[in-house]
Formats: C-alpha cells, sequence, structure tokens
C-alpha cells in the first residue's frame, strides 16, 4: 500500500471544515481546514486550548465529529471508528500514555504487527534496525523506559503497521531539547522512508525547523497556514508565543 | 496446622478462579460487577443439570473415575455449563451493560447489584432453596501423613483433583494472556483502551473476550465449590465477598494476584474456623485484607497509577 504513485496527485491527508468535539454542542474545533500533501512534514502549532490535540484526535476516530470531512489519499475515512483507522494507513502517536507500560518493548511491536495481521518476524527486524537501542532492552517493561525512549518506542510501534500517514501530538512533551533534536531526527527518517508526517507541537521553534509547512490553530480554526520559512518571519507568531495578548489579537484580525 | 493450610488451599482453589474473571471484568470493562459471584453459582446449577442429562442418556458415564467421587459424565457436565455460564455472561452484557456503558462506573455497579438479585432469585426459582450435590458416593479422605507429623494431613482425591485443575487453567490463563494475540489486547486495554484503538484493536471484540474467559472461570469455581462443599443457591452472594476481597488483596488487574489473594483469603478462613470458630470464618478475609493494604494500598501486585 506503499506506492504513492498512483495517487499522488491527491493530498495524502485533507481535513475539510472539520468540527469537533467530546460533547454534542460543544465544539472545539470548529471549521477547520488543512491540507498535507504526500511526503511533507507538517506542523500544527497554537496557543493552548486551541483545539490542536483535538483535532488529530478526531483525524483519527477518538473525538466524535459533527461536521466536515477527513480524506485519506481522496477516500474519505470521516467516518471509521478509531481501531479500523490503521488498517486505512493512518497510525497515530498519542502525547501521553502511548505504549503500553504492561508490556516489553517487544511484545508492544510484536502486538502492533498481530494486530494488522502481519508476520512479526517480518516487521520487527527492520524496526529494531531502525531503533538500535529499543533491540537492547526488547524484554524491558515499556514502563521502564526513560522518557525519549519511550517516545521512540511510540513511533516504532506505530510504524510497524506500515503507515502512509502518520500523525503525532505533541512528540516533544516533556523532552529536553537534545531528546527532541532526537526524536525529530527519526522523524526525517520516517519521512524519508516515505510516510507523511502530520504533528502538533508547542515547541514552535523545533516544530518550524522539523515541518516543511505549519498551520497556526487558534480557537478551534486554523488562523495562518505557511511553509516553515514564512512562520519563522511572521511577527503575529513571534507576537503569540511571547504570550503577548496583542499576538491572539492579531491573529483573530488577521483570520 | 497442615490440615488447616490443605484446607485453605482448597477454599482458595475455588476464590482464586473466581477472583480472576472479577478482576479482569474489573480492569477492562471497568467497574465492580456485584454480579460475577452469581456466574459461579449458575456455572454450579447448570453443570448440575447437564449432568442429570448426560446420566440420564447414558447412565455409564456417571460410574466414578478411578479414586474420584465423579464420571466421565460431570467432566462434559463441566465443559457445558462452563460454555452456557459464559454465554449468560455475554448475555448479560449486551441486555444490561453494553447499553448503561455511556452512563459510567456507578451506574454500572448500581446495575450490577440488580442483576444479582434477579440472577440469585432465578436460581433459587428454578432449583430450590435445598443444598444439591453432584454425587452420592462418600469419599474416604486419604491419610497422607500421620497425626504426629504437624497434626496430620488428610486429602480427598476431589479435593486433590479441584488443586490440580486449578492450578492448570491458571496456568493455562497465564500463557494465553501472555503468548496470544487476544490476551495481549485485553492486557494493552486494561491499561490504556485509547491507544488500544488506535494501534487497531476492537474494544468490543475485547470485552466479549472478558466476559466469555471470566464465565467459564467462574463456572468452573462454582462446580469446585459443588464437588468439595454443595451447592446452595446463595453461594454466590456467600462468595462474593472474599472474591472482592483477593481481587483488592492481589491488586486489580493482576491475574496472579488474584490467584495469590484467593489463595491467601482462603488460608485466613480455613485458619479462622480453627482458631477463632466457624462463625467468624468471614471476617477473617477482611482482617487480612486490611492488614495487606495498610502495609501495600496498591495490593500485592497492584501497579501504581
Amino acid at each position: 500500500m506503499n506506492a504513492p504513485g498512483a495517487t499522488s496527485t491527491l493530498p495524502a491527508l485533507a481535513i475539510e471544515n472539520l468540527e469537533a468535539g467530546y460533547e454534542p454542542g460543544l465544539l472545539i474545533v470548529r471549521n477547520a481546514s488543512l491540507q498535507v500533501q504526500q511526503g511533507e512534514i507538517v506542523a500544527i502549532l497554537g496557543p493552548n486550548g486551541a483545539g490542536k490535540s483535538t483535532l488529530v484526535k478526531a483525524a483519527v476516530g477518538l473525538v466524535p465529529i459533527s461536521g466536515g470531512r477527513i480524506c485519506l489519499y481522496g477516500q474519505d475515512i470521516t467516518r471509521v471508528p478509531a481501531h479500523r483507522m490503521v488498517f486505512e494507513g493512518l497510525a497515530f502517536v498519542p502525547q501521553t500514555e502511548n505504549v503500553f507500560v504492561n508490556l516489553s518493548i517487544a511484545e508492544n511491536l510484536e502486538l502492533a504487527a498481530a494486530l494488522v495481521k502481519a508476520d512479526r518476524r517480518e516487521r520487527v527486524p527492520p524496526i529494531y534496525a531502525m531503533f538500535p537501542d529499543l533491540e537492547r532492552q526488547r524484554k524491558l517493561p515499556a514502563g521502564q523506559l526513560s522518557g525519549g525512549q519511550r517516545q521512540m518506542l511510540a513511533v516504532a510501534r506505530a510504524l510497524i503497521a506500515r503507515p502512509r500517514v502518520l500523525i503525532l501530538d505533541e512528540p516533544s512533551a516533556g523532552l529536553s531539547p537534545k531528546l527532541v533534536a532526537q526524536v525529530f531526527d527519526k522523524l526525517r527518517e520516517v519521512r524519508a522512508s516515505g510516510v507523511t508526517v502530520l504533528l502538533v507541537e508547542q515547541n514552535v521553534k523545533a516544530a518550524l525547523a522539523l515541518a516543511d509547512r505549519a498551520a497556526v490553530l487558534v480557537e478551534g480554526r486554523e488562523r495562518i497556514v505557511g511553509s516553515s520559512a514564512e512562520l519563522l518571519g511572521d511577527e503575529r507568531i513571534a507576537a503569540l508565543y511571547l504570550g503577548r495578548h496583542t499576538g491572539k489579537q492579531a491573529i483573530k484580525e488577521a483570520g | 496446622m497442615l490440615q488447616i493450610i490443605a484446607d485453605g488451599l482448597i477454599i482458595g482453589s475455588v476464590i482464586s478462579l473466581g477472583a480472576i474473571g472479577l478482576s479482569l471484568t474489573l480492569s477492562i470493562v471497568r467497574f465492580s460487577n456485584f454480579s460475577h459471584g452469581e456466574l459461579l453459582g449458575w456455572g454450579g446449577y447448570l453443570t448440575l443439570a447437564a449432568l442429570a442429562m448426560f446420566t440420564a442418556v447414558q447412565a455409564g458415564l456417571a460410574t466414578p473415575l478411578g479414586p474420584f467421587s465423579f464420571g466421565w459424565a460431570l467432566l462434559g457436565a463441566l465443559a457445558v455449563g462452563a460454555g452456557l455460564t459464559a454465554l449468560l455472561a455475554l448475555v448479560l452484557d449486551t441486555l444490561l451493560f453494553k447499553r448503561l456503558r455511556k452512563q459510567g462506573a456507578i451506574t454500572l455497579v448500581i446495575a450490577s447489584f440488580g442483576a444479582a438479585l434477579a440472577l440469585r432469585n432465578l436460581l433459587l426459582f428454578w432449583q430450590g432453596g435445598v443444598p444439591q450435590y453432584y454425587s452420592q458416593n462418600l469419599q474416604i479422605a486419604l491419610p497422607i501423613l500421620p497425626r504426629s507429623v504437624w497434626g496430620g494431613l488428610r486429602v480427598t482425591p476431589d479435593q486433590l483433583f479441584v488443586l490440580v485443575l486449578t492450578l492448570v487453567t491458571v496456568t493455562a490463563l497465564h500463557l494465553f494472556l501472555r503468548h496470544s494475540t487476544l490476551g495481549r489486547s485485553m492486557r494493552a486495554t486494561a491499561i490504556n483502551p485509547n491507544l488500544a484503538r488506535v494501534a487497531g484493536i476492537d474494544p468490543e471484540r475485547v470485552l466479549r473476550a472478558t466476559w466469555i474467559i471470566g464465565g467459564l472461570l467462574a463456572a468452573v469455581a462454582g462446580v469446585f465449590a459443588g464437588i468439595t462443599v454443595q451447592l446452595r443457591p446463595t453461594m454466590g452472594v456467600d462468595l462474593l465477598l472474599p472474591l472482592f476481597a483477593a481481587v483488592i488483596l492481589g491488586g486489580i488487574g493482576s491475574v496472579w494476584g488474584a490467584v495469590l489473594g484467593g489463595f491467601i483469603v482462603g488460608l485466613a478462613e480455613s485458619a479462622s474456623v480453627s482458631i477463632v470458630g466457624a462463625e467468624y470464618r468471614a471476617a477473617a478475609a477482611f482482617a487480612v485484607l486490611i492488614l495487606i493494604l495498610l502495609v501495600r494500598p496498591t495490593g500485592l501486585f497492584g501497579e501504581k497509577n
């Protein structure tokens, strides 16, 4: 399913006028739209409570969607239940609790392979080749891993299903700058292997250094979309992340 | 002394098998199922009914096997009774718990109280209140050790059968949870249901497996109670508190915790019978429970959360 040639004209992931929230009538994501092209890394930025996490959780089926649609290579996956998303080629790494802490590293990876009805002897070794630290500690319960290694395992676990699109919710959360750099380097490798990457980030600097493009989400809808270079020079972004009220104001006015 | 331990292990076998199912429901379906005890009672009586049918069709099947009080008929009836109990658990989930799952754990707990009352009284209506037995054959306890050694030890072949089959069942369950995809999916769902979903685990499938396994083990426990003691329609409610004590003692969600908790409660009950008298038997489990929770609030195998 990893042949991008046939479908490359369509966006890998298209979120169209999405409305979503945990409870009916209480929308957290309002009319958000975003396109991610095959082979891109795209970051979703925005202040706390902007609905970034809810947006990606809705995209993978964890939050009820009340309007709009989500397409994967042109195929509508809006109503696909969360546990069928891996079969559509969409994998998700949650922000916290993103590994099964009561299973060993090997069990986490073998389970991921078994769940997509794949042979673990075929799926697990390439992942160990990409994450040699994990192979060394494969018998260790995932709960005993450090934050950085846990994040690596979370990414590795998601990759076992050989997704076409990988979505990550704040992969830098709780990590030191050095570990963030390591995780982001790994995401560059992931992209190089042909997987399209969409990530939610608080860490604007690191995210813009990694991503090709970014979208800024304020109050549940996207306000600024552009290439990372454009956004790095954008005063409104600087203002927003220096915590000035004017930043949010400026973006609202612009949007 | 040794006799107390042996008796405790037999009581513990029944409690352990019941406690595993209760523990799995608590960690995977995420509520305290107060009707779980009734599954033990129903398992015992469904097996009794199946036994009557087996022996009606082929009386020879009831001929005792070797030193045991029961024949092939009971083993066959146990398979049928366990299957029907698993089915009962699934039906109960479909008719009741599944509809209330969105309302939260408290609603489910209260509903399970109601289900327990209904199931117990249906059982009473169906079978009457007089205690029943699988076999009228009397068994002579085998003297294993003379009185001069630690007070001596006498065990019936049936008791040994129960103990051995308990260990076999628990080991089989352990291997299933450890190595099979469905077993690993159950452990994954217990610890992190949302990640389990995005990893590709169908939550309904895991819930069904949990009810089936809980029902099968409850039936085996009920039949063991019937073999070693007797069948009573109130056996479910009588066993319920020891089951909860075992689960909490061992740590919620841990299979080995439930097994160990079950044996500890069994030993405490059997020790209390000879030390302070049978009327305090039920209190013994709770005395041990309180003592252990003072030292380890998460239970023996509980994970800090």
